[in-house]
């Protein structure tokens, strides 16, 4: 039997990088008055947003001309021009350095080629079969350890584990390493602001995956590195630099996000428990209530673009070199979209798509996982209680950050099914 | 089920909503899209689309 191999920990075992993170991703309570506030001004400002949110320099680009870009058309405009609006200018001194050379930082053509090997594995015919295989499992697992109880804190009891716990069991690593693996990838995002944990982390990370996958060359099982290692299009596969840098994203990408977005669901909806009751006897509501939490709340509020050549947008001239903050935060509050943006209704009227998943070449590989997931533990929820509703006695929900938008808490009670 | 789907980002066209952005309006066949509209999502060319099972 093959032994898995061994995922060494930070020096410093007690860096605690879940607090540090929240200094790279905002401790902010509200940011959308200050966004609403900014699109007035124009859709396309200088400066950067997280200046607007934070004192906790960026190291990394903190140092470029910065523009920001609010408004829901503009921002369209810029996501669906990669060749004067790229992303190996944007993100090979940030995401490049974490991760490695994954699809974020590529321009086309080298992009399209990478792009498509990746998204075959994650197209929603396939991932369509895992909801049984991955996700469920890990859903009645988690749920089966506070069902009983009456009450529970669903973030740090069930959405803060189980996107993460579905990618475990994706890769097929055990159980004794996951607590190290979910720590070194939350702290890979901290050269962010300078922490030398954040290049030794991505160092690791890549040790250990660069291992892993020569093993599940050697003897491929049904397991997702093994996919993604004898997967082709047009005839070429990945090569091991790409996979394993893509592999380093998959935590952040698939598991943080995910997190994110079925936290921001639980609470739009028992914030809302009209909407709730709603759901609860038609499920059918299911899709929509997602699409108004990933408008409402997305999990990243803010991605960025490079300007390739001097151009001009919405008549601000843009040099080129500039660093194009694309707060997708605003563009899915953008009143011209969305009367009334800041409220929460599964109810509204969907006339555009919302870009809590960007647009253009580079949108979400991960979305039909991330859709189908947080489907999958909304059903569970359902079916396994009834009643739910907020604790009356303990805080209520608080979603904070200005980049990656979480309550800490969802303190809830309800009867068992 | 059967859908045409975008195998540069996995958008699938659904017939009875179109794509009213792109100017196609609810209801029509995929037969009947101009060959230069592009995925909304993503920005492929219908070229690039595929019938898959879902």
């Amino acid at each position: 039997m093959t032994v898995m191999p061994k995922l060494a920990d930070l020096l410093d075992q007690s860096f605690d990088p879940f607090e540090i993170e929240k200094l790279s991703t905002g401790d902010a309570d509200d940011p959308y008055p200050r966004i609403h506030e900014l699109r007035e001004k124009g859709t396309v400002l200088k400066g950067s947003y997280r200046t607007e949110f934070t004192d906790v320099p960026d190291v990394q680009v903190g140092h470029l001309e910065q523009y920001m870009v609010l408004g829901y058309d503009t921002i369209l405009k810029v996501l669906t021009n990669p060749e004067v609006f790229g992303n190996r200018g944007a993100f090979q001194h940030t995401l490049g350095k974490s991760f490695g050379r994954t699809v974020t930082v590529m321009d086309a053509p080298e992009h399209t080629r990478y792009r498509k090997i990746f998204q075959k594995a994650f197209l929603p015919n396939t991932v369509a079969k895992w909801g049984e295989t991955f996700v469920d499992p890990v859903v009645n697992r988690l749920m089966g350890a506070f069902i009983d109880r009456g009450e529970a804190d669903l973030v740090e009891e069930f959405t803060h584990h189980y996107p993460f716990q579905v990618i475990y069991s994706q890769l097929q690593i055990g159980q004794e390493q996951t607590k190290v693996f979910h720590k070194l990838a939350i702290a890979q995002l901290l050269s962010a602001i300078g922490a030398p944990q954040g290049p030794e982390a991505t160092e690791k990370l890549g040790d250990f995956f660069r291992e892993l996958l020569a093993q599940r060359r050697a003897d491929p099982g049904d397991d997702l590195i093994s996919h993604l290692a004898t997967v082709e299009a047009d005839g070429e596969r990945l090569p091991d630099e790409v996979l394993i840098s893509f592999l380093r994203q998959l935590m952040n990408a698939g598991g943080d996000t995910t997190f994110r977005g079925t936290s921001v669901l639980f609470t739009g909806l028992l914030t809302h428990p009209e909407q709730w009751e709603a759901v609860a006897a038609d499920r059918s509501l299911i899709p929509q209530a997602i699409e108004e939490a990933l408008r409402w709340e997305g999990p990243v509020s803010n991605t960025m673009r490079y300007v390739n050549e001097d151009t001009e947008l919405d008549g601000v001239f843009l040099p080129e070199g500039t660093i194009l903050n694309m707060v997708l935060g605003s563009a899915n509050r953008d009143p011209g979209k969305y009367p009334n943006p800041d409220k929460f209704d599964i109810f509204r009227e969907r006339k555009v798509r919302n870009l809590a998943f960007a647009n253009g070449p580079h949108v979400c590989i991960g979305q039909h996982l991330a859709r189908l997931e947080m489907t999958r533990a909304l059903h569970a929820i359902l079916d396994h209680t009834r009643n739910m509703r907020l604790d009356p006695d303990k805080p209520a929900p608080d979603i904070r950050g200005h980049l990656l938008r979480v309550p800490d808490h969802i303190y809830v009670k309800f009867d068992k099914a | 089920m059967k859908q045409w789907m975008c195998v540069q980002c996995g958008y699938l066209y659904d017939q009875a909503v179109g794509d009213p952005m792109g100017d196609v309006p609810p209801g029509t066949a995929w037969e009947d899209i101009p060959d230069d509209w592009k995925c909304p999502d993503c920005g492929a060319a219908k070229a690039e689309f595929e019938m898959v099972e879902i």
